[in-house]
């Protein structure tokens, strides 16, 4: 019993600080002096670190060379503005159809490792020998992004590139072949970015504000009344409450599942839900 | 076949090709997206087996086929290439349109780069609702459009006064 509460809290005062990941960091810090501008360690899980614009390729080859990390796994893009749109999934409005609230206008946050500018790049790098990854990310101009390309360290990026290029509109120096990747030819604008406006919104508002079925909280609080209730067996329990919740589930559910064999205890278990209600 | 465009084939005959036509359905498939899976499990599969409703996948191009099955979701990059194997097909010619994203979009309604529905490209006889439809839901789409093509008059059809639809559960598209 005491050995395993040990083993437990030297693991949590192993996790608290990151050898390893702390070395890295310092490696990168050495190689590229004042290029590296802020780091974020997660200990026992992850690196971060934000280097300026100047060291991104620089970054790439020392990792690859000096590091082993070999594998390239991404390049991407993030722009943080916040939506004019606001996030519709949890909005009670639509913002683009009924406009927006003046004071619920967000700040602008750039995640872990900061960063002055809405738009960064990322990208992630790993050692297949260490087993350990570091992600490394660069502030991009706000008019204008652009972004060497990694292609003479990584040939992987190209395609990595070309997407990062059409879903921001960033443009990547000394990239061989900048064509659009996924979308088609003609198309215009950065889907991704915040500010894209999606036309299929202008015309109608999000279904799924008008959504016809109960809210999870109006569901549980019925499930809790029904709970209240005195119930015979915890089987027929969940189903009286199902029953209770909705008043059509319950007829709903017998004719159709009359045909099935389950049919008879499924209609006799709702029966007795509303008898509980 | 100049006495069928212009409708003046005997009733009885008209209603032999009919017949002939609608159980010998060859069926080219776009599957695009989920809805594929089910639609090859009810064209592929022993359990659903839709050849015995003498629907024939596979044919060697759309140049042999009579129905274009689309299943799941169409983007505006795919829907020019759509658009012009569909007009490779000979006529007479059926579309049904599989699943929410082929209906209408679906989920990706507001998306970029979906197109709202194949029937903004090519005319759409069944539209099969669900996200995606069971097997069961395709054949049934199978045949409410034999059901079209029963009482069909050809002569109608071949001079493009058709604009009818069948939804497979009911219902209007709008």
């Amino acid at each position: 019993m005491s050995t395993t509460e040990d083993v437990a809290t030297e693991q949590e005062e192993e996790v608290e600080t990151d050898a390893v990941r702390e070395a890295i960091a310092g490696a990168f810090a050495e190689h590229l002096g004042d290029g590296l501008l802020d780091q974020h360690i997660v200990p026992g899980r992850d690196l971060t670190i934000r280097v300026d614009a100047g060291s991104w390729v620089s970054a790439a080859r020392f990792a690859r060379d000096r590091l082993g990390m070999t594998w390239f796994d991404f390049v991407a893009g993030i722009d943080w503005l916040p939506s004019p749109f606001g996030r519709e999934m949890e909005a009670e409005q639509d913002w683009v159809v009924h406009g927006r609230d003046e004071q619920e206008t967000e700040e602008m946050s750039t995640g872990v490792a900061g960063g002055d500018s809405r738009f960064q790049a990322f990208m992630r790098l790993h050692s297949t020998e260490e087993h350990i990854g570091v992600t490394i990310k660069t502030d991009l101009a706000n008019d204008a992004p652009a972004i060497d390309t990694l292609i003479a360290v990584y040939p992987g990026a190209n395609w990595h590139e070309r997407e990062l290029s059409e879903m921001f509109g960033v443009d990547v120096v000394g990239h061989p072949d900048l064509r659009a990747l996924y979308l088609p030819t003609d198309f215009e604008g950065n889907p991704l970015r915040k500010d894209f406006p999606l036309v299929a919104r202008r015309v109608k508002p999000w279904p799924g504000i008008v959504d016809v079925e109960g809210m999870p909280e109006e569901e549980e609080a019925a499930d809790e009344s029904a709970e209240a209730a005195p119930a015979t067996g915890d089987s027929t329990q969940g189903a009286s409450t199902e029953g209770a919740s909705t008043e059509g589930a319950s007829t709903e559910g017998a004719s159709t599942e009359g045909v099935s064999t389950e049919g008879a205890s499924t209609e006799g278990e709702s029966a007795e839900g509303e008898s509980a209600e | 076949m100049g006495l069928v465009e212009s409708g003046k084939m005997p009733k009885s005959i008209t209603k032999l090709l009919n017949i002939s036509r609608k159980y010998s359905l060859w069926m080219y498939q776009w599957g695009l997206a989920c809805c594929a899976l089910e639609m090859a499990a009810a064209i592929g599969s022993p359990r659903y087996d839709a050849m015995r409703l003498g629907v024939i996948p596979f044919p060697a191009s759309p140049r042999q086929a009579d129905l274009l099955i689309v299943s799941g979701t169409v983007t505006d990059k795919m829907a020019p290439a759509i658009l012009r194997l569909y007009e490779q097909m000979p006529d007479p010619k059926y579309v049904i349109s599989m699943g929410s994203c082929a209906n209408c979009g679906g989920p990706y309604w507001d998306s970029y780069s979906v197109t709202k529905g194949v029937d903004q490209i090519v005319p759409v006889d069944v539209y099969v609702p669900g996200c995606p439809p069971r097997p069961e839901a395709l054949l049934e789409g199978i045949v409410l459009l034999q059901e079209m093509i029963h009482n069909e008059d050809p002569a109608e059809r071949w001079k493009g006064n058709d604009g009818e639809y069948a939804v497979v559960g009911g219902g209007e598209i709008s």
